[in-house]
């Protein structure tokens, strides 16, 4: 292994927890200004697609949270549960309620929108980072 | 500003148009990203190009001021990332193809199609 | 016969019998019952299809009644005689129950005012016909009848609909009785011509006229109480019921006098020709049929009130001896085992009552004094000389009346009389007596009309009333004492039994002409049946020729010119967006992508041409970084990026894109009519972006969102919230289909996996 790619290795192994956060900074901040899921999402599955180039497609796929099946449909589940609390609260389905949560005397506005988003970044992220990671991880061969 | 916009998009639509005719498959499936691009663009200049600063509530306002149009970009934020997964799942598909035929071109792929030298009807054996 | 099988059903026949026979003779009786009290013309309204302005609207006038009588009196003989007839045979019941269904949709039709539940009617009539004429659908003959009878019906059918529908726009109603009264109103409509041409297309060819006549002989494949009833009583006459029916709104319209007149008279002389010309007894029977359906063609398109009164009487005088004339041949069939009129002389001895039968029958088909073929003659003949005909047409009509006498002779007194000397493997015998009684019945109404003309007197004036409406029904008298017509009625009989005399030397003699009848219109039908299979698969493989590039650009190019017809035919004020000042970032971007798209053209190698397509996408990420989409930008900018990174990565390991062993060049030939038709299908998209652009904006939607987006979501970024708040549940689909995408490409991936190990 040439030094290079070994840098290139390293550099990678920081680079990745930080595009990560990058992605989810975006996701979150994505209700008031540029950004959101799909954004978000896209960003991760950058990070897992540079990974990818660096190391090996098996290598990303293991540092994905969990299977790429698994992250989009928990992703997608999420989705869909966060509009269930409106209809308990006799709103109309995927309406978002806020709340304001009083967490270690900081106020902190919450709503059932951040897991609808957060569902939409994860299923992003399983979807399309799954189709690519795996795409290369089969025309790899043996790895 | 939209004459400029509209005619580079029809470049890119009929740029996308003539790959896809192309007897290589790769060149299809750079027709159909490039088509899928022009088509976002369509939709995004029929929102109008009125105004650059984004549709973003200024700090202090309650109300959206003369911004751009932000029910196109929705859409297109949408179509853009169904444009890319269909993208994807064709590459799959044409390497999969490809794999199955030994082939990549258009013309030779016909498993399911006839030569023109077939006969219409499928000639039906008598049972044994 | 001698199947057990088939005997032991025939021993069920008695029980039957009354089983077939209860619901004709039901109706037949109810409808004599109640015509006697109702006064008409009778109405009533049923809404079916309101929107469509269609109602099941029943009016029974005369014409319908006498219809009505005609469907269901013969009708109930019918099925009497198909009792006997059918005996024993194991597809009876199927007979019976189209007949009845049959019977049902005739009537339907006649006492419908509404033209298109009419047409539902006439169209079902034409189905069960070919069901009926391909009853016995073992032989081919009989499946190509059936075939040929449901191509010309069906398709005249099809012209009958467009008709009405034209006929309905013109004069905004369906109801025929609205439309006979509005008639004056809308007479000078041009498009009249088209609509009445295809109304008469629906009659001719249901009618047999010229140059659809040629499936009614053949036809006669089908049983022959199928024949008698509807081939030659009642289906064949509801495209001439129509006609009388339209009569009284269209008959002052040249056109419509002129084309009824020839068609009519035309095909009656074909017919007569044609009738010469044939051996089998009921194919004589049918070209005779189709004579006397020309004369009534005719007789409808005549002028005046006389006219009229003469389509009635040859209706009524049709059905009573054309019917038993079939009848007659049936037994013949049943009996001697033959219809060919060589083979079949000296019956008399062997079918007494079947001869007595065709005798009355034939007497007053050859319009013979005393019987009502007699009466409706002299109507006919009144008629033709009130109305100012061409000398030609009279000729002709008198021709057609000669051969129609040389055929009742055949019927009554060649077969019948003289010395029987072909030799026979069994000897002819006499029909039973469920098959005797219905021609009997029939031939001898008609001699009770004949004798006392005035206890039809009502029913034949209100049924001409229906066709002029200015004839009044209480001074029609039938009782015939106009010597001049009788001494042409003389004229007539002589010459047909000249004609009956030298049959067989005119029979030659017309033998030649069969190289014109090879020509004729069935030769057309054929041609035409035959060249179908052949454009069939010669344009199958023009447009499925396997080549996905040409489906694609025969696609295109469909799209293309639809879209370019559409925008042509929109009737847009065609205005373009205006010339504004170019921010020179706007103008920057925009030059990227035409840029990164004309470099396409131009490229070959996979890993360039990725590269030029990926500058698409990065101009438009800027493009909309300067248009105030950041959010588009970022997005597009990842993912441009990802495309641009994995395939580059999948071309790399791939080593190339295409599998080693195949090799195709790489395309560097320009190919125009491609460029052609993408130029085209860009063009149509830039003009119709451009009209959009020009159109004033609707700030409606995207205000409410600018507005809510704060107050009801809580958020700043309208693009997110919309996402992700207003449209949720959209979003919600989008990422359930990209996670179908996944499960669909799953599968594959596996496939590209194990296919390399």
């Amino acid at each position: 292994m040439t030094s290079r790619a070994h840098m290139a290795e390293i550099f990678m192994r920081g680079l990745y927890p930080l595009l990560l956060i990058a992605s989810v900074v975006i996701l979150f901040r994505g209700h008031n200004a540029p950004g959101g899921g799909f954004i978000g999402g896209l960003m991760a599955v950058a990070a897992s697609a540079s990974y990818a180039l660096v190391f090996n497609a098996t290598n990303a796929l293991n540092r994905l949270p969990c299977a790429p099946v698994r992250l989009a449909g928990i992703g997608i589940l999420l989705a869909l549960l966060s509009g269930v609390p409106a209809i308990s609260q006799g709103l109309p389905y995927l309406t978002h309620p806020w709340w304001t949560i009083n967490l270690f005397q900081v106020e902190l506005a919450a709503s059932t929108v951040m897991l609808f988003d957060l569902g939409v970044y994860l299923a992003v992220w399983g979807t399309i980072g799954g189709s690519c990671l795996l795409l290369i991880h089969s025309i790899e061969g043996e790895a | 500003m939209s004459w400029a916009v509209i005619l580079a998009l029809g470049t890119v639509i009929t740029a996308g148009i003539y790959l896809a005719l192309s007897r290589d498959l790769f060149r299809c499936l750079i027709g159909l990203a490039l088509l899928g691009n022009g088509i976002n663009l369509m939709l995004f200049t029929s929102g109008r190009l009125n105004s650059l600063s984004p549709p973003i509530i200024p700090a202090g306002d309650t109300v959206l001021g003369a911004t751009a149009n932000p029910l196109a970009q929705a859409l297109v934020l949408t179509a853009i990332v169904i444009s890319f997964a269909m993208l994807c799942f064709s590459l799959i598909l044409a390497i999969r193809i490809v794999q199955e035929n030994r082939s990549d071109d258009t013309i030779a792929l016909r498993e399911a199609e006839p030569h023109s030298n077939d006969p219409l009807k499928p000639i039906i054996e008598d049972e044994p | 016969m001698d199947n057990p099988e088939q005997n032991q059903t025939s021993k069920k026949g008695p029980d039957s019998t009354l089983f077939h026979l209860a619901i004709p003779t039901l109706l037949f009786s109810c409808l004599v019952w109640w015509l006697f009290y109702q006064p008409l013309p009778w109405s009533f309204q049923i809404a079916w299809v309101p929107s469509l302005n269609i109602g099941f609207s029943v009016f029974v006038d005369g014409l319908s009644a006498q219809f009505l009588l005609m469907i269901s009196g013969i009708g109930c003989l019918v099925f009497l005689y198909g009792t006997g007839y059918l005996a024993g045979h194991k597809k009876a019941n199927h007979v019976f129950l189209l007949l009845l269904l049959f019977m049902l949709a005739m009537i339907g039709a006649v006492v419908s005012d509404n033209l298109i539940v009419l047409f539902v009617f006439w169209e079902l009539t034409s189905v069960l016909s070919f069901l009926l004429v391909g009853f016995n659908h073992e032989e081919e003959n009989n499946r190509k009848s059936a075939q040929q009878a449901m191509l010309i019906t069906g398709s005249g059918g099809l012209c009958l609909l467009l008709g009405c529908i034209l006929l309905g726009q013109i004069a905004g109603t369906y109801s025929i009785q609205l439309l006979i009264a509005r008639a004056p109103l809308f007479i000078n409509d041009p498009r009249l011509f088209w609509a009445l041409g295809f109304v008469f297309i629906g009659a001719f060819t249901k009618s047999a006229q010229f140059p659809f006549h040629f499936w009614l002989p053949n036809a006669m494949a089908a049983p022959t109480p199928v024949s008698a009833y509807l081939h030659s009583a009642t289906m064949v006459k509801l495209g001439i019921y129509l006609l009388a029916r339209l009569d009284p709104a269209f008959s002052d319209l040249f056109f419509w006098e002129v084309s009824l007149i020839t068609v009519g008279i035309f095909t009656a002389v074909i017919a007569a020709i044609q009738t010469i010309y044939e051996r089998d007894l009921k194919r004589i029977l049918a070209w005779s049929t189709i004579a006397t359906l020309g004369t009534l063609v005719m007789l409808v398109g005549m002028p005046g009130e006389g006219a009229a009164l003469a389509t009635a009487a040859l209706f009524f005088a049709h059905a009573l001896y054309k019917a038993p004339l079939f009848f007659v041949a049936g037994n013949l069939d049943h009996g001697a085992g033959t219809r060919q009129i060589d083979c079949l002389t000296g019956m008399r001895r062997y079918m007494p009552w079947t001869a007595t039968a065709a005798f009355f029958a034939a007497i007053s088909m050859a319009g013979l004094p005393l019987t009502f073929g007699f009466v409706a003659k002299d109507i006919i003949n009144l008629a033709k000389s009130q109305a100012n005909l061409l000398q030609l047409v009279s000729y002709a009509a008198f021709f057609v009346n000669v051969v129609s006498v040389a055929v009742a002779a055949i019927a009554a007194i060649h077969i019948f009389w003289g010395q029987d000397t072909i030799p026979r493997k069994a000897q002819p015998h006499e029909a039973n007596l469920r098959m005797l009684f219905p021609p009997l019945v029939l031939a001898a109404t008609g001699l009770l009309f004949g004798l006392r003309p005035a206890l039809i007197d009502p029913l034949l004036g209100l049924a001409a009333q229906s066709m002029a409406p200015g004839l009044d029904p209480n001074k029609v008298d039938l009782s015939y004492d106009a010597i001049p017509v009788i001494e042409a009625t003389f004229g007539t009989l002589a010459l047909g039994l000249f004609t009956y005399l030298r049959w067989d030397w005119l029979h030659n003699k017309f033998n030649r002409l069969q190289a014109i009848q090879k020509r004729g219109p069935e030769s057309w039908y054929n041609a035409v049946l035959e060249t179908l299979p052949l454009v069939a698969v010669r344009s199958t493989r023009v447009f499925q020729n396997g080549m996905l590039p040409r489906y694609l650009l025969t696609l295109i190019a469909t799209v293309a010119a639809l879209l370019a017809t559409l925008l042509a035919a929109s009737g847009l004020n065609w205005q373009w967006p205006e010339m504004e000042s170019l921010p020179f970032p706007v103008l920057g971007a925009s030059m990227v992508i035409a840029a990164g798209a004309l470099a396409t053209f131009r490229v070959s190698d996979h890993l360039i041409l990725l590269l030029v397509g990926g500058m698409v996408g990065y101009g438009s990420a800027l493009l909309f970084l300067f248009t105030g989409a950041p959010d588009l930008a970022l997005t597009q900018f990842v993912v441009e990026t990802i495309f641009v990174v994995v395939v580059a990565a999948v071309l790399v390991k791939l080593r190339s894109f295409r599998n080693e062993t195949a090799k195709v060049p790489p395309e560097k030939r320009f190919r125009p009519l491609h460029f052609l038709v993408a130029a085209s299908f860009g063009s149509v998209f830039v003009i119709l972006c451009l009209l959009v652009s020009a159109l004033p904006f609707d700030p409606a939607l995207t205000d409410f969102y600018g507005a809510r987006s704060l107050l009801d979501a809580n958020g700043r970024n309208v693009v997110n919230i919309i996402l992700v708040d207003f449209r949720a549940l959209d979003t919600l689909g989008e990422i359930s289909v990209l996670g179908f995408g996944l499960l669909a490409a799953y599968p594959l991936l596996k496939q590209i996996r194990e296919k390399r190990r």
